[in-house]
């Protein structure tokens, strides 16, 4: 299960994090696909993690520190958000 | 005078495929459109229709003059002569082909009009054979390009036994010049077989159908391999003949790819759009090379590239002919609105075969 988040993100990582286009409110496009699609505050705190290339881990750290929530309940959604993620910049 | 036939600003371009159907618009008013907003073109556009509902033929803000040409069955003998007299009333230094059907005769006299100094970018007749739609699993095969299977179809009785003979339904049933319907039984192909046959003619082609997202590109080919000002397009939008009611510009490398390729095996010359899908897994697939640009062209604006203002420069051999990047996200929304056409214009281009719009800006046609 983590490796494959592992594996999906490194996927985005690689190409498709970086050029995704954000904007203050959380609206975000993809200029490969097209897709647009609107972020909560918290998906923008993981996405901008994961844009300066933290692993899972690392970003589960981050968020558990900043929001006060056990690092597992982070890992969990952290997860859950890459998938998402992937979902929609297929 | 003869200072300005060179400087392509003070250019007066003729433009064709103004008609504007709202579900299927040629793409002539968007050229226009596009070339009126370009800052640096102050010259005339000479809007050039086929049928004297072609809406183009009355649009005083984007042209300002209009004529009636042949149909393209009619052939290039009828075109040249016509030309020929629309040249003598109103002299011509580039005219634009934007129709798929007419491509083949503007190319049979680009050497005539040549001579009378009127400037066209076009391929060549062996580079609209290569793409053509019967022959583009061939072109592709070549380049390892992937396509999906394409046949022509003379005998509509294939449908009764496809499914079994590895050509199973949905198939797409399309015209060799346009057209393409969706069919998932032998009824439906039949149908839509008769109605493509009874409008464009045989051969009438089959292709296996693809799922996944439409992908459109569009660009001018420089003649020696270059790609120039390519811009992209998903569809957000369609109508029911599939044509962009709504899309947003993209930046999908993997397609600059295909197009780059594409462009350098053909070295081809003039306008393009390519038509690509993205299936399920992320491969992309080649539909379609169209020879001319696509009717949602006025995005190239939009993004910052004008690619019918380009077309001019390098016309006019400006080959330093650099566009800003795109900007991925730009929407267009298609709307359909009416022109008021007071009864005189239409007399004249019924009876005149044209129209002086200028003389007529600020009023209804």
């Amino acid at each position: 299960m983590h490796g494959d988040s592992d594996k999906r993100l490194r996927d985005l990582q690689d190409a498709r994090l970086r050029d995704l286009a954000v904007s203050p409110t959380g609206f975000a496009f993809d200029p490969q696909s097209g897709q647009s699609f609107s972020i909560n505050g918290t998906g923008v705190v993981t996405l901008e993690c994961l844009r300066e290339g933290q692993g899972i881990d690392e970003t589960a750290r981050s968020l558990a520190a900043r929001y006060g929530v056990p690092e597992e309940v982070a890992r969990s959604a952290v997860e859950g958000f890459i998938r998402q993620l992937g979902r929609y910049l297929a | 005078m003869t200072a300005r036939r060179g400087d392509w600003r003070h250019w007066t371009v003729a433009v064709t495929g103004v008609n504007a159907r709202s579900d299927n618009p040629g793409p002539g008013l968007a050229v226009a459109r596009c070339l009126r907003e370009a800052p640096e073109f102050q010259g005339r556009l000479v809007g050039l229709g086929h049928d004297a509902l072609d809406a183009g033929l009355y649009h005083a803000d984007r042209f300002d003059g209009s004529c009636l040409l042949p149909y393209p069955t009619a052939g290039a003998d009828a075109l040249a002569e016509r030309l020929r007299a629309i040249h003598a009333l109103e002299p011509i230094d580039a005219v634009i082909p934007c129709l798929d059907a007419e491509l083949a005769t503007f190319v049979q006299l680009e050497p005539a009009l040549a001579g009378l100094g009127i400037r066209t970018l076009l391929p060549s007749r062996h580079q609209i054979r290569e793409r053509a739609k019967d022959n583009l699993p061939t072109l592709c095969r070549g380049l390892d390009i992937p396509t999906p299977e394409t046949r022509p179809i003379t005998d509509p009785a294939f449908f009764d036994h496809c499914a079994g003979a590895d050509w199973p339904y949905p198939l797409v049933i399309k015209g060799i010049y346009y057209d393409a319907i969706v069919v998932g039984d032998p009824i439906e192909a039949k149908a839509a077989f008769r109605r493509i046959a009874d409008q464009w003619g045989f051969p009438v082609l089959v292709q296996r159908f693809l799922a996944g997202h439409e992908v459109n590109l569009t660009a001018v080919g420089d003649g020696a391999g270059g790609l120039i000002g390519a811009v992209m397009m998903r569809k957000r939008a369609v109508t029911d003949k599939g044509k962009a009611w709504a899309g947003v510009a993209v930046q999908d490398e993997a397609l600059e790819r295909m197009a780059s390729t594409l462009v350098a095996a053909l070295r081809w010359r003039g306008p393009l759009e390519i038509e690509a899908l993205r299936d399920g897994n992320g491969r992309l697939h080649l539909i379609e090379i169209n020879p001319r640009f696509p009717a949602w062209v006025y995005l190239t604006h939009g993004v910052g590239r004008n690619l019918p203002a380009a077309l001019l420069r390098l016309l006019a051999d400006d080959r330093s002919v650099v566009l800003p990047p795109s900007r991925p996200g730009t929407m267009f929304i298609r709307h359909a609105e009416e022109l008021i056409v007071g009864l005189d214009a239409f007399e004249a281009v019924l009876t005149d075969g044209g129209l002086d719009l200028a003389s007529r800006r600020g009023d209804s046609a």
